[in-house]
């Protein structure tokens, strides 16, 4: 890993995920431990938001790619990351078309023009 | 007109705001591409699912080894700006760059035994055979250590080896995805940071024009 980029790793379902692994972002580390979780119908929402938080605790990831709706389920621990590194990024998935008023970052910087800002 | 630090504050935050939202414009423009690609993408995948079989594109056909062929290069400035930018490793580079310390060492005695084959030729025609059966054998041995420490391959190759037109307009389409994410990654930090410094002004504005505005009162009581 010395000397090489950060990885992206893709929270999503089955298609994000094997477009993306398809573009190349996949690894499989030392530990046997991928950087994508494909989400089916059977998975919780506690192993998204363990895999989720895993990623934001992993040094060696720079980018968090995450499907709208799966990101919905786990809002709180979006709107809880901060830091810039890795930064999470709410794709569009299959069945659900991307919603900017969903959208983490922009719902904050929506928050810029609300009526305490101007007071 | 407000006094002169009134205005230079106005002018400052008006000049921050633009910025803003000049980069919230720049953001929706980006993420428009980035789901039309995405769309392009999923409607290639399908079609090549459609051609290959439902169970040939799916996550059971997912490599047990992978490597990234695409990584992130994360800058900070020190004004505190975070940029990504992707780097692709090529097909081609990581075949050549891994295994080759290994390559340069095999090749010596490999070139060794050649000569010592000449030479036995001449000197020892009876150990002919047997140094050629090692030779191949070792030859084979390289071969499949090569292939064991070259687990970066195409991606492609997972769902077989003549893949569908349809699916490889999909991996270039994610390929594309994948840039565009690293730069929509770029805006959105700038994003967040021109809010937090839109706010520091804007708060900054209120108490100079309260302070000009008590100044002022204050003047004309006199």
């Amino acid at each position: 890993m010395a000397g090489r980029g950060k990885l992206i790793a893709v929270i999503g379902d089955e298609d994000t995920c094997t477009g993306f692994l398809l573009g190349g972002v996949g690894e499989l580390n030392k530990n046997r431990k991928p950087n994508f979780l494909v989400v089916e119908k059977d998975t919780s929402v506690t192993e998204i938001e363990e895999t989720f938080k895993s990623f934001l605790a992993r040094s060696d990831i720079g980018i968090v790619l995450i499907n709208q709706f799966i990101a919905e389920m786990i809002r709180h621990a979006i709107d809880a990351h901060l830091q810039s590194i890795p930064a999470v990024l709410e794709i569009p998935s299959k069945e659900h078309p991307y919603d900017a008023s969903k959208d983490s970052i922009l719902r904050r910087a929506k928050g810029m023009f609300s009526a305490e800002d101007f007071r | 007109m407000g006094s002169p630090e009134v205005e230079e504050a106005s002018l400052s935050l008006d000049e921050k705001l633009l910025r803003f939202m000049d980069q919230l414009e720049l953001m929706q423009e980006k993420r428009v591409a980035l789901n039309a690609l995405i769309e392009q993408g999923w409607i290639s995948m399908s079609s090549a699912r459609y051609s290959m079989g439902s169970k040939h594109v799916s996550a059971l056909q997912y490599a047990s080894e992978m490597d990234p062929l695409v990584c992130v290069e994360v800058s900070t400035s020190d004004s505190g700006d975070v940029q990504f930018f992707t780097e692709r490793t090529t097909q081609t580079c990581s075949n050549v760059c891994e295994p080759a310390p290994t390559a340069i060492e095999e090749i010596g005695p490999q070139e060794q035994g050649v000569r010592r084959r000449n030479i036995s030729k001449k000197d020892v025609p009876t150990k002919d055979k047997s140094d050629g059966t090692i030779r191949e054998k070792t030859s084979e041995v390289n071969l499949t250590k090569t292939n064991e420490h070259s687990p970066q391959q195409d991606p492609l190759k997972w769902f077989g080896i003549l893949v569908p037109q349809s699916l490889k307009q999909a991996q270039s389409s994610f390929k594309q995805v994948i840039e565009l994410s690293a730069e929509i990654a770029s805006l959105q930090t700038a994003i967040l940071r021109t809010r937090q410094e839109l706010k520091i002004s804007l708060t900054n504005e209120n108490a100079v024009i309260r302070l000009s505005s008590s100044v002022g009162e204050e003047i004309k009581s006199i």
